[in-house]
């Protein structure tokens, strides 16, 4: 467990020193909500919806929650370019492990990243008990696992091509976040709209946050379907991805 | 026992076989030079035995631990320095030993100490708070194999040591390779380097599109070329063409050519045997003397011999 702790600090210090990208997702996150959340909200007036800066605020979470998730996937795709997985891979670690600190140093990296942003969403919205910001949190971790998991499992396409590994990740990334529920209630979307939103994982997460942070349930999926989907994904996909790393997973760099 | 040992060892990737039915070994405490021209397979077996690889049939053991079945325990007992420096571009070189030397189990109390003097003698110290990415191309090559001394494992595995590093350089990695057999390592190098070879390997393993060619120690390999010594020969005699007869009948003569007036040259196997018994049929002759110089084949011309082509000319 120490060597597992010792390469997420490793791989992560240069990252805190100083904390610049992890800073500029905050203000990005802060002038989003500020300023574009204050215009759109004068724009969006349909009384189902409510406050819609609170609505957009927990979609940007989610959107963060996905790019961090993306990010891991890549993060060990761009390892295997830079040549630094067969390092990795003849360190006296076990596959598993190996695996275990690359989902952990992906968590790290999100709860890094989501500490500023949620803090303020939760602040906004004005629900701040101990089990909405633990259910919350559990949420976004559940829903930052899946996404990560998933990316990881496609990254296993760059070994044989990063060009199309690129361009599916790329288009599934644009789908994926399109076509949910991250800024747009579910009631309110075309029946065409909503069935391709009902695939999007992120559709599951983004309603399960605004259920446990107290929006109307009547916009919102039903929550227990949320938990199945998400539970689901983050098993399923990280269950792959520590497969693939444990039996296919060679130190080649792609071609 | 063997410290490493394959048998039948392939690796495919589709239909190009990089390894083809290796059986090999290394002795414990052994230097093994793995010479062999670019796509020889030399780096390929590397990284099988690092666990990074897995063979695509045959076996490999490491210290009696199988590398497929028991992974963890393989690389618990190993160290390998890549051909390429493996980039944690934005750490610092005494940053990423520290790590290195960490996760592999190097005591707390020698750890520093034993930093700082590797960082010295593979002149690194004036470096050692550069980002990786800033470093030139021989000191992040220095910086790899530095993991491998700090780490002393039981078995070390050294891609290229020296590639892109000095003369001074090679000299102070070769000297830390032979300190580290010293210490007790089984060590493994891979290398085209002619020169890097001789001066290291206990013995040497040519490898040639994916197959063991031949496996020896450097005298052996060399002494195995028939006709690989060359004499040149220079005596003041009355009669050359007798002398030159007699030359021609001696054992272990190959060839010998006059190069006009009293100079001959011969190819011989083994000079070192054949030069006691030139001297004597000099004297029969009552020849004398006046100069011999003795080249003895490279393993270039080892090389050569075993497969037909020169090992340059792929490297």
């Amino acid at each position: 467990m120490s060597n597992i702790v010792r390469l997420v600090w490793f791989d992560l210090k240069p990252d805190l020193k100083p904390p610049v990208w992890i800073i500029m997702e905050w203000v990005v996150f802060l002038v989003q909500v500020g300023v574009y959340g204050a215009i759109i909200t004068q724009l969006v007036n349909n009384p189902l919806v409510g406050d819609y800066r609170q609505f957009f605020a927990v979609g940007l979470l989610i959107m963060i929650t996905f790019d961090m998730g993306s990010h891991t996937g890549r993060h060990f795709v761009e390892h295997a370019h830079e040549g630094r997985l067969p390092y990795l891979l003849s360190l006296p670690i076990s596959r598993t492990q190996l695996f275990l600190t690359i989902a952990l140093q992906g968590g790290a990296e999100l709860a890094l990243m989501l500490a500023v942003p949620l803090t303020i969403t939760l602040l906004i919205i004005g629900n701040l008990t101990l089990v909405s910001v633990a259910a919350c949190v559990l949420t976004l971790f559940w829903l930052g696992f899946g996404v990560a998991g998933l990316m990881l499992a496609l990254s296993f396409i760059a070994f044989k091509s990063s060009d199309l590994y690129t361009a599916i990740v790329t288009g599934l990334s644009a789908i994926i976040i399109r076509f949910s529920t991250v800024l747009y209630p579910f009631i309110v979307l075309p029946p065409q709209y909503a069935s391709a939103a009902a695939f999007s994982p992120l559709t599951y997460g983004s309603d399960l946050v605004r259920f446990i942070l107290g929006f109307d349930p009547g916009i919102l999926l039903n929550p227990y379907y949320a938990v199945v989907v998400l539970t689901a994904l983050a098993v399923s996909t990280l269950g792959l991805g520590a497969v693939l790393v444990q039996r296919l997973v060679e130190g080649v760099k792609s071609a | 026992m063997h410290a490493v040992e394959t048998a039948g060892l392939t690796k495919q990737y589709g239909k190009v076989f990089a390894l083809r039915n290796l059986d090999f070994t290394i002795n414990e405490n052994e230097i093994m030079v793995l010479l062999g021209p670019n796509g020889s397979g030399k780096t390929t077996l590397l990284l099988i035995l690092a666990t990074v690889l897995k063979p695509s049939s045959g076996y490999a053991k490491v210290m009696s631990l199988d590398v497929t079945a028991q992974p963890t325990r393989v690389r618990r007992i190993l160290g390998i320095s890549f051909q390429e420096a493996r980039g944690f571009w934005r750490h610092k070189p005494a940053d990423i030993l520290r790590f290195h030397a960490n996760v592999c189990g190097v005591p707390k109390a020698e750890r520093d100490t034993l930093i700082e003097s590797l960082l010295k003698d593979l002149e690194l110290w004036d470096a050692r708070n550069k980002l990786f990415m800033h470093l030139s191309g021989g000191q992040a090559k220095r910086l790899e194999v530095a993991k491998v001394f700090v780490q002393r494992p039981k078995f070390a595995i050294i891609d290229e040591p020296t590639s892109q590093v000095d003369l001074r350089g090679k000299r102070k990695i070769w000297a830390q390779i032979l300190k580290l057999r010293k210490e007790g390592s089984t060590i493994l190098v891979a290398t085209n380097e002619v020169r890097e070879a001789e001066y290291l390997a206990d013995r040497v393993t040519v490898l040639d599109e994916g197959r063991k060619v031949v496996c020896d120690t450097v005298r052996q390999l060399k002494d195995s070329i028939t006709g690989g010594d060359i004499v040149e020969l220079e005596v003041e005699v009355t009669e050359p063409q007798i002398l030159e007869k007699a030359l021609t009948e001696l054992e272990g003569t190959v060839k010998v050519t006059n190069r006009g007036g009293n100079r001959f040259k011969a190819y011989v196997s083994m000079a070192e045997s054949w030069v006691p018994k030139m001297t004597d049929v000099c004297y029969q002759n009552k020849a004398r003397i006046s100069s011999i110089r003795i080249t003895e084949p490279s393993l270039d011309d080892v090389f050569l011999h075993f497969t037909g082509r020169a090992l340059r000319e792929d490297s």
